[in-house]
């Protein structure tokens, strides 16, 4: 009798149709690990495809010549220095301006905020803030320091103040996030040797922080570098043949270069675009892997 | 005397005055234990003498740009100006490009003559500016430098109030930031709505502002229905991106997760970031260059005859692309956040890797998926160069993939890139399409947000 219910579980376990269905669950099982792997494997070729068109179209446009002349109507007398020169100085008042708010208001939300209505307001506005569509940036900066605040036109300052504000937000949850993850330890020591809260902070919290801090900016910042629509919005699409020479010159950006020059009819821009692309992602790639070397080489885990 | 030497004026002073309290902090520590280092002395002096001159010098420069323009109004050839507002202002600001040599020739003759007037005038102006900054910097210097010295004088405090003053500034700028996108877009909208309704723009169906472009036919003949744009929109980041986004976004999550070797995951995943760090302007190229062609050709060949080289699917399949590793990163987090209990114990009943993955795992991260998807769509609908180069001007309200529609973002981007007057409803109708687009993208994020809190608060 016994025997009989054991074969039964036995035949149960190793029948034709428990097989089929064992055969049917791994075949299933193995599409799965195909399907995420084809997934995986689309993204890529997509990345791959995107950076070998461009390579590919725009490699022979890369001449010295190309580095050193600026905008101009010929494409064969066309280069990039005028709008790197431009995002260079953008970019240069983005940080002035970014980096030292962005670090200072995550120290207070961080080591000094009391937790109230203030605070929470000034957490959500920052949340909020960094995840707006840039182009109401540029909106922003169209109607207060253009309109309001009568800064010049197509200037790199107003293009940093703009790109500043839409940085800021970013390098504060990088800051929050590096500050948190220095351990209480550090600062209970500090205190318990008589430092003030202030000396806690700025000599051994913010040291310890600051790999985190520029990883998060530099990421902020080569963000910034690639943005062309708020750009837009605050005239910093005009033709500008000569290089700017400050902050309040009429100047143009590389990504906003690329823009102008992709609406050019005479197909000899398409070189002309393909090679700007280049010198913008060699840039982007630059600031990407000094991050990621800066993360590797400097940040601690506790 | 120019800003420049001013502000060197007051460094110098200040500079000055924090040296001698340094030095004379140093000199009283002989004498016993001192409260606060002589550092702290000295930078509170500084900050004493720096603080109230630049901020006095700050006020003084709106103050000076009007009392110059009043002085302007005043003399002769500025009460030959015309009256009409607008045109003065233009005028004005001309003569004060042309005084401080940033532009080379005016566009209105008159500007010429009063440039000259214009520099004598902010001249003047300046200089009393910066002798009253100068004189409340020396006054500070000499209540500095007057009071008695004491071992017991808290200067450390001091500075930290002002350094936590400053924190406090740094921290309000975020809350300014939001406000002051919140206040220009509504005021310019008011304007904008008070020449065209509201309800026109919100549910009007036909989108073309050019045929308001002359002053005295505003609004009712203008068409600004804003649904097309809307419509558009939300076809391209809405719906093709996301059908392109998330299954690929998801599976690649769930393969670097579940299945990828730790090593190729530490490869692969940073590869697949790079596609999120790619400028959009490139996006944009290479979508208006290679990708629409492409799906102008397939359009063509399956028979649809209205296929256009700017269509909805192009924009939309390669917005797609770039949110993939953004749905990715959420995806990741969200599985991630599982506890690893419920899948051991998913495996242990004998389930596959994949059947614990469909059954167990996605349905637990669910809430996290929906929001990170929520975040992706308030992304792409975001997005502006992508469709700026890749989608078309013509608001069609059509659902179907090869044709051209045009989205909001596009829309902003047109109606202020051209050379008109900033008070037309043209203008305006961008901040009104950037209020609803700021609106709807702050709406999608909150919601996203509390799901995603709701859900990590489950597990915790």
């Amino acid at each position: 009798m016994n025997s009989v219910t054991a074969d039964d579980a036995i035949t149960r376990w190793t029948g034709e149709a428990m097989q089929n269905r064992l055969r049917r669950r791994y075949r299933s099982e193995r599409m799965f690990k195909l399907l995420g792997f084809l997934a995986v494997a689309i993204s890529l070729a997509f990345l791959a495809f995107l950076l070998v068109t461009m390579i590919w179209r725009g490699a022979g446009g890369l001449t010295m010549d190309f580095l050193q002349a600026s905008d101009s109507t010929d494409p064969a007398m066309a280069g990039v220095w005028g709008a790197l020169k431009g995002s260079f100085l953008t970019i240069i008042v983005t940080m002035v301006l970014a980096f030292p708010i962005g670090v200072l208001s995550a120290i207070y939300l961080e080591e000094f905020a009391p937790r109230n209505r203030w605070t929470d307001l000034i957490e959500v506005s920052i949340n909020n803030l960094a995840a707006v569509p840039s182009i109401i940036f540029g909106l922003l900066g169209l109607a207060v320091f253009l309109n309001f605040m009568h800064l010049p036109r197509s200037a790199a300052l107003v293009g940093g103040l703009t790109l500043a504000l839409m940085t800021m937000p970013v390098i504060v949850i990088a800051g929050r996030n590096a500050i948190t993850s220095v351990p209480p330890s550090i600062r209970e020591a500090a205190l318990g040797v008589g430092a003030s809260q202030m000396q806690v902070v700025f000599h051994h919290v913010l040291p310890l922080a600051l790999p985190g801090i520029l990883t998060g900016t530099i990421i902020g910042m080569a963000r910034a570098l690639g943005e062309t629509a708020p750009l837009l919005m605050i005239g910093m699409r005009a033709f500008v043949a000569t290089p700017p020479s400050g902050i309040s010159d009429p100047a143009t950006v590389l990504p906003v270069q690329i823009f102008l020059w992709s609406d050019e009819v005479d197909r000899a821009f398409v070189e002309k675009t393909s090679a700007a692309i280049i010198v913008l992602l060699l840039f982007m790639l630059l600031m990407n892997g000094l991050a990621i070397y800066l993360r590797n080489r400097f940040e601690r885990r506790w | 005397m120019t800003l420049g030497a001013t502000l060197i004026g007051i460094l110098l002073i200040a500079l000055a005055v924090g040296g001698m309290s340094y030095a004379g902090a140093g000199r009283l520590r002989t004498g016993g234990r001192l409260h606060s280092l002589p550092v702290y002395h000295g930078v509170h002096a500084l900050i004493w003498v720096l603080v109230p001159a630049l901020l006095i010098l700050a006020a003084w420069s709106p103050i000076q740009s009007r009392l110059v323009d009043q002085y302007i109004l005043s003399t002769p050839q500025g009460q030959a100006l015309p009256d009409d507002g607008g045109r003065r202002g233009a005028i004005l600001s001309e003569a004060r490009q042309l005084a401080r040599g940033e532009i080379a020739g005016g566009f209105n003759p008159e500007s010429a003559s009063l440039a000259p007037r214009v520099t004598e005038a902010e001249g003047r102006y300046s200089a009393i500016g910066g002798i009253a900054a100068l004189l409340f910097a020396i006054g500070a210097a000499g209540l500095l430098l007057m009071r008695k010295r004491d071992r017991d004088f808290r200067a450390r405090t001091a500075v930290e109030r002002w350094m936590k003053g400053i924190l406090v500034a740094a921290s309000l700028i975020a809350i300014f930031t939001t406000l002051g996108i919140v206040l220009s877009l509504l005021f310019e909208s008011l304007r904008f709505f008070r020449l065209v309704p509201v309800s026109e723009f919100l549910f009007g169906l036909s989108w073309s502002p050019q045929t308001a472009i002359r002053a005295d036919q505003a609004g009712s003949s203008g068409a600004f229905g804003s649904i097309p744009l809307f419509w558009g929109t939300i076809l391209i980041g809405a719906i093709i991106a996301m059908i392109v986004a998330i299954p690929l976004g998801l599976m690649s999550a769930i393969y670097l997760t579940q299945y990828a070797a730790p090593r190729v995951r530490s490869v692969v995943k940073p590869l697949l970031e790079i596609l999120a760090g790619v400028p959009t302007v490139v996006y944009g190229y290479f979508a208006a260059l290679t990708v629409a062609p492409w799906v102008r050709e397939l359009g063509l060949s399956l028979g649809i005859e209205s296929a256009s080289s700017e269509s909805a699917l192009a924009a939309g399949l390669v917005m797609g692309i770039m949110i993939i590793p953004f749905v990715s990163s959420m995806a990741d987090d969200s599985i991630a956040a599982v506890p690893a209990a419920m899948k051991d114990g998913s495996l242990a009943l004998g389930a596959t890797r994949s059947e614990t993955i469909r059954k167990v795992l996605l349905p637990a991260a669910l809430p996290g998926v929906v929001g990170g998807v929520l975040l992706a769509v308030s992304r792409a609908i975001g997005e502006t160069m992508i469709v700026v180069m890749a989608a078309g001007l013509a608001a069609n309200l059509t659902a179907n993939p090869f044709a051209s529609v045009t989205t909001v973002t596009v829309q902003i981007v047109q109606l202020l890139t051209g050379d008109q007057e900033f008070d037309s409803a043209k203008t305006l109708a961008a901040f009104a399409l950037g209020l609803v687009l700021f609106m709807i993208t702050l709406a999608l994020n909150l919601i996203a947000l509390s799901v995603v809190r709701k859900y990590r608060e489950a597990y915790e």
